[in-house]
């Protein structure tokens, strides 16, 4: 994430945030992970060290949100991928925020499958912004989208010679990046240090030189981004 | 090394192989092998000899119906007694490689095997110059002792009496007498000079038409050497996976764990710095974790010392940081693939690490040999034993780190020792 974040005064105290579970096999990172969330007082209700554990944890608490991380035990391969699915399944409309040490674009095609409303897929040293790692969090327990700008970079990479995308300006491709991480007008307004009205008016121009009906939600919005940046890859070979 | 060529054999021994005998006892030694592998021919060819009855009245009664039946039992006798040939000429000099797949028992298949006809023909010519030659080979010693003794005790023997083991001539005087007995020294030096010869035509049968023909020979080398490349590959692959799994689940969450707990402080330090120091303190450990993470990594792919000092030196160097007394005994000559090394260094370590921490024991012993392009380590141990591989040692991702190297993993601990951890693998040469 590319601009300075500034902390600024928190007050801590009793938990009223957000009630979370957390599922992370390394316990380093797992309490660390508590402890951050803690202090920022929201209201960390479990936390896991296996996908099992996750899960029955999810029902037990029932979470606004569950933070699970992809590599777990016994395999150490998608395990957090698959919990996230078969939640979202049991529970239709949990919001889950996936970790993992790499993103990969597949995974993220693997967990948008069941649509994109409350999921976040995130790089696990993301958490470090903390506020921008809150932000994230609240968007997806919100009903949001919070994608890796890195998954999104994948997508831009390969999807450089479709000839519509060329057509974008170098500020309307930021824009473009921006929508398929997730992010709301006003807070792409405020990572471009522009205003709300010429966001609006690169989203209009960007959705005019796509061909795609504009959406008027925003996890609406970012899926139709995202499956046009995947079918744009599909065509480009 | 040196031990393999030891018992040394008429095929084996070359000309420029000392076995540390005097010159003079050398031909006498190749003759007594040489003997002994005739008389062993001879075995086989007696064998042989009902074996070759079976099949021509199996051939015979054919027509009849009678053959037919008769057909699996020859051809099983033919095919065990090939195999019985082959283990012995296998023993006695260079390995006669079976044909692959084995020859079929049924009787049509059979007929159009080439394999099974090459055996027939073995069979009828060791059955019969095989049988000749190993006879010979048995009466010769009995003719030498006989004859050079001779004069010994010619007189007391009836009149008109063969005086010769031929069968030929009598003898009336003493002169006559010592004319036998250089008979018998003619067939020491017949034993002598002519039985290596002998045994190697009486085998020569055996190793051209016993092994598997040429082209068949090349093809089943290529699927070994394909099957131990795709094993060879896989290993590596296996390899790779291991490092990229410490790098990502082990050295970068330490790295998480720093930028979190980091961004952790700086909030705090928003609101109340006096609480900061105490979660920069953990970010910082989290971080010197990462080190020691790190240099783990890179210590498991390849210890250094491994390349400087070769396995023996470092094996050394871990027998002398373990707190049991340690024996180290080493003979593996050669350097084996970097992979491999690595592998049984890594035994070692964690099997004295489990001696120091549960074993109680007073000595070690670490023996490592190579032996038909397998490297063997072996430790031992006179603790209490009883050690369970699930029980938190790392015996688990050694055994995983053997298996990909397609080796194999024995622990021997029973309640009250001692334990024995043996684990072998293949070389790769």
């Amino acid at each position: 994430m590319e601009h300075e974040e500034r902390p600024r005064p928190v007050p801590a105290g009793e938990p009223h945030g957000l009630r979370v579970v957390i599922a992370e096999d390394d316990p380093l990172l797992r309490e660390g992970l508590a402890l951050l969330l803690r202090a920022e007082s929201l209201d960390v209700a479990a936390t896991a060290g296996t996908a099992e554990e996750a899960l029955a944890a999810i029902e037990a608490h029932r979470p606004d949100v569950a933070i699970l991380d992809v590599r777990m035990p016994p395999t150490h391969t998608d395990e957090g991928i698959r919990a996230a699915v078969e939640a979202r399944r049991r529970r239709p409309g949990l919001a889950v925020l996936v970790l993992s040490a790499y993103v990969e674009q597949s995974f993220a095609t693997q967990l948008l499958t069941g649509g994109v409303g409350g999921l976040g897929y995130l790089l696990k040293e993301r958490v470090g912004r903390v506020e921008e790692f809150l932000d994230a969090l609240h968007r997806v327990a919100g009903g949001g989208t919070a994608i890796d700008p890195e998954v999104v970079a994948q997508l831009f990479t390969r999807t450089r010679q479709d000839t519509r995308l060329e057509r974008l300006s170098p500020r309307e491709d930021e824009v473009l990046a921006l929508m398929a991480e997730g992010l709301g007008n006003s807070a792409i307004a405020a990572r471009l240090f522009v205003t709300d009205g010429a966001v609006h008016k690169h989203i209009r121009s960007i959705f005019a030189k796509l061909d795609m009906s504009p959406a008027d939600q925003v996890d609406r919005r970012v899926a139709a981004v995202l499956h046009y940046l995947e079918d744009a890859r599909r065509r480009t070979p | 090394m040196v031990k393999g060529t030891a018992t040394m054999t008429p095929d084996r021994a070359g000309p420029g192989q000392d076995d540390g005998s005097p010159a003079a006892a050398r031909p006498l030694r190749a003759a007594t092998a040489a003997l002994s592998q005739l008389v062993g021919g001879l075995g086989t060819a007696l064998t042989a000899l009902p074996v070759l009855l079976l099949l021509a009245v199996t051939a015979l009664t054919a027509p009849a119906g009678i053959g037919l039946l008769l057909a699996p039992l020859a051809l099983r006798a033919l095919h065990a007694l090939a195999r019985r040939e082959r283990a012995r000429l296998t023993r006695v000099g260079s390995e006669v490689v079976p044909p692959h797949p084995p020859p079929p028992t049924r009787t049509r298949p059979a007929l159009a095997d080439p394999a099974t006809r090459r055996e027939v023909r073995w069979l009828l010519r060791h059955s019969t110059a095989g049988l000749l030659l190993g006879t010979t080979a048995l009466l010769l010693p009995v003719i030498a002792v006989r004859d050079t003794t001779f004069p010994l005790y010619w007189r007391l023997l009836p009149e008109n009496a063969t005086a010769t083991s031929i069968g030929l001539g009598q003898a009336h005087s003493w002169p006559q007498a010592l004319a036998v007995s250089l008979l018998g020294i003619g067939a020491i030096a017949v034993i002598v000079g002519l039985t290596p010869g002998m045994a190697r035509l009486q085998a020569r049968p055996g190793r051209a038409l016993l092994a598997a023909g040429p082209e068949e020979d090349l093809s089943r080398r290529v699927a070994e050497l394909t099957a131990t490349r795709a094993a060879a590959l896989d290993a590596h692959a296996t390899e790779l996976r291991r490092i990229e799994r410490a790098l990502h689940d082990g050295t970068q969450n330490r790295l998480v764990s720093v930028t979190v707990l980091l961004g952790a402080a700086r909030r705090q330090v928003a609101r109340d710095p006096s609480r900061a120091d105490e979660i920069l303190e953990r970010a910082q450990s989290a971080a010197e974790q990462a080190l020691a993470e790190l240099r783990t990594v890179a210590r498991g792919i390849l210890p250094p010392v491994l390349d400087d000092r070769g396995l023996e030196g470092a094996l050394t160097g871990l027998a002398a940081g373990s707190p049991v007394p340690c024996r180290i005994d080493v003979d593996a000559p050669g350097r084996r693939a970097a992979s491999v090394e690595a592998t049984a260094y890594f035994v070692v370590a964690e099997a004295l690490t489990n001696i120091a921490r549960h074993s109680g024991a007073d000595r070690a012993t670490v023996t490592v040999r190579n032996r038909g392009g397998r490297l063997r380590v072996r430790i031992d141990d006179d603790g209490r034993g009883g050690a369970d591989e699930g029980c938190g040692s790392g015996l688990t991702g050694i055994r995983r780190r053997v298996a990909a190297h397609d080796g194999t993993l024995r622990l021997t601990s029973p309640v009250g020792g001692p334990t024995t951890l043996e684990v072998d693998l293949p070389c790769g040469a």
